[in-house]
């Protein structure tokens, strides 16, 4: 065998694998998707083609989705600015590095390696009614008489938000403060020497240093919060009612309850879409000129 | 006075700081110690100390046993950490496998489609796992007939009896699709890692007559192991903790990983109101994570700023 052969039978070796397993159990299922969000199929019988008519029916208001999407954007807006605020403060502090600074960046990260249904379940025994509830036993020594059933499906998203909050922040402060260490010292000395303030100094070398960084964390709030799942799934028990339905919650009952797989497949795709618009969008508004440094 | 102010202001942050931190650790710390309380303590006395820690007796630790007892053996988190194990470690190892062999080639050798490969491979990154997520349950059903179909006759002939084929309610399926899945985050990772190794190591290599696949094996997978150690953290956490398609692949309670073990004790602990066996199965759930990342944080903060500056 010539060396060139033997190369090329090498490259098929190691890439045909891989490869094989992705377009089998990715790229084929995820095209698959466009195909079943045109039918009407409860996943057993013969499939009927209704073109783009189970988008429609989502999109006309007559059905849940409209809410549903309105709930993804809730949840990633609302926790997502004030993760954004949290993070880039503490990784300011950090990165100038006060007293503790090490323990802060371990501990603040510690919720994002819990599972998320673990964190739902702490905060629902936080924000329970009954004698454990963390919250409603300060409320009343506060006191609140009754206690505030805050899990309950008209609150529950306002209550996610402390928890999105709680857990998020410690990444996003890493990722930031990353970006941070990569801006060359000489730039803040240079402002030091011109008198700049400390908040002068952050407005001006900082952020617009680390923008690219930011640019991510925005994508990656925007993304996490479409695909907003667990949670909700968790503190409803697996039955989410029309006020707390996400995208993905309301796919899930879709086909799984009501064997309706075209409507499921076609929030799927809906919720597709959303993602790759975001992320694009995301991507050309926030991108300024690089600055190379 | 303009030093007064920044002192405040200095104090401010700081408090701003410690407040966060307490609000951080306490719930977790209140779970640690809540979980060594009976059921009735925790009505009694939620925020407390429990009995043990105040007064250290064995008849005081009788709660902390019978709490882990009822949730690690008579509730089957024994039985679910074993298969979040079993399905994490396989999985992670094909992963890494099949990902860094992905990654050398496209990194490493020119060839035609190499740049259409990549890109394949990365537009995964911009696939939601909600999207193949139905049609993957339906081509799980066609798939095992199709295998079932293929192999029970020859496993008849040979007289072993009869076999059915079933990637639904099985850890082999769920593997397939975690490994599948992740493949397009490592891929990425990976090869930006292999391109960053010296060409010299491999010339060296093959001047001394070594086959591709020996260089591969015993220089660049040596070479390579900080990446793949980044990569290793990133999908554990992530996998270790998944739960989605948990919830729709696997159905028998023998079957389930960790997240979905504890979703179902929760609510029969809630129902039943036993917040010992629940404050323990959570502490079960929290610490295996925790542990592993307090062993490899320097690491996994190193993979998050890699990934950070070169965007």
């Amino acid at each position: 065998m010539t060396k060139q052969r033997q190369q090329r039978l090498f490259i098929l070796t190691f890439l045909g694998p891989p490869l094989a397993l992705y377009a089998l159990f990715v790229l084929l299922p995820a095209v698959n998707a466009f195909r079943y969000s045109l039918l009407r199929w409860d996943g057993l019988g013969a499939p009927e083609w209704v073109g783009l008519g189970n988008f429609r029916k989502l999109l006309s208001g007559s059905s849940d989705f409209l809410s549903a999407i309105g709930h993804n954007l809730f949840l990633t807006f609302v926790p997502g600015v004030l993760i954004l605020v949290l993070a880039l403060f503490f990784a300011y502090m950090v990165h100038q590095r006060i007293w503790g600074a090490r323990l802060f960046r371990v501990a603040f990260f510690f919720p994002n390696v819990i599972s998320s249904v673990a964190i739902a379940l702490l905060w629902v025994l936080i924000y329970s009614t009954t004698d454990v509830g963390l919250l409603n036993n300060l409320l009343k020594a506060l006191g609140q008489k009754e206690p505030i059933a805050f899990t309950e499906s008209s609150r529950l998203l306002w209550a996610i938000v402390p928890m999105s909050v709680w857990t998020a922040t410690g990444f996003f402060m890493v990722l930031f403060l990353a970006a941070m260490e990569n801006i060359p010292e000489t730039y803040y000395e240079a402002a030091k020497l011109d008198g700049a303030t400390s908040g002068r100094q952050f407005w001006h070398i900082t952020l617009p240093l680390m923008w690219d960084v930011l640019t991510i964390g925005i994508i990656f709030l925007v993304v996490g919060g479409l695909k907003f799942f667990d949670a909700i799934w968790v503190m409803e028990n697996g039955r989410p009612s029309p006020a707390t339905h996400t995208m993905s919650t309301l796919m899930y009952s879709k086909v799984f309850e009501q064997y309706d797989v075209g409507h499921g497949t076609a929030i799927a795709v809906l919720l597709f879409l959303l993602v790759l618009a975001a992320t694009l969008v995301s991507l050309r508004l926030l991108r300024r000129e690089r600055i190379e440094y | 006075m303009g030093r007064l102010v920044h002192k405040i202001g200095g104090g401010l942050r700081y408090a701003v700081l410690a407040a966060w931190l307490v609000a951080v650790l306490f719930p977790m710390i209140w779970l640690l110690y809540t979980s060594a309380k009976s059921t009735q303590e925790i009505y009694q006395n939620p925020f407390g100390l429990p009995k043990l820690l105040t007064s250290p007796t064995a008849e005081n630790a009788a709660a902390l046993v019978a709490n882990y007892r009822k949730a690690w053996v008579e509730s089957h988190f024994s039985r679910y950490f074993l298969n979040s194990l079993e399905v994490v470690s396989l999985s992670l190892a094909l992963i890494l496998l099949l990902g860094s062999m992905a990654a050398y080639v496209l990194a490493r050798f020119d060839f035609v489609g190499r740049r259409l490969i990549y890109y394949v491979f990365l537009s995964g990154l911009l696939i939601p796992m909600q999207l193949i997520l139905i049609p993957l349950f339906f081509q799980f059903s066609d798939m095992s007939e199709g295998l079932t179909g293929l192999l029970a006759p020859p496993v008849r002939a040979m007289g072993l009896g009869d076999l059915t084929v079933s990637l639904h309610d099985s850890h082999a399926g769920l593997i397939l699709i975690y490994v599948a899945a992740s493949l397009p985050f490592t891929v990425f990772t990976l090869t930006g890692f292999f391109r960053t190794l010296p060409g010299e190591v491999r010339e060296a290599a093959m001047m001394d007559g070594a086959s591709e696949y020996r260089i591969f094996f015993s220089v660049m997978m040596p070479l390579a192991k900080p990446g793949l150690v980044t990569v290793a953290i990133f999908n554990f956490l992530g996998l270790w903790n998944e739960y989605l398609f948990g919830l729709v692949f696997l159905s028998s309670d023998h079957l389930k990983t960790l997240p979905l073990g504890l979703a179902s004790i929760s609510m029969q602990a809630q129902y039943k109101s036993d917040f010992g066996l629940l404050f323990a199965g959570l502490v079960i759930a929290m610490l295996p994570t925790l542990v592993v990342y307090l062993i490899l944080q320097e690491k996994l903060t190193k993979g998050i700023t890699a990934g950070a500056i070169k965007g």
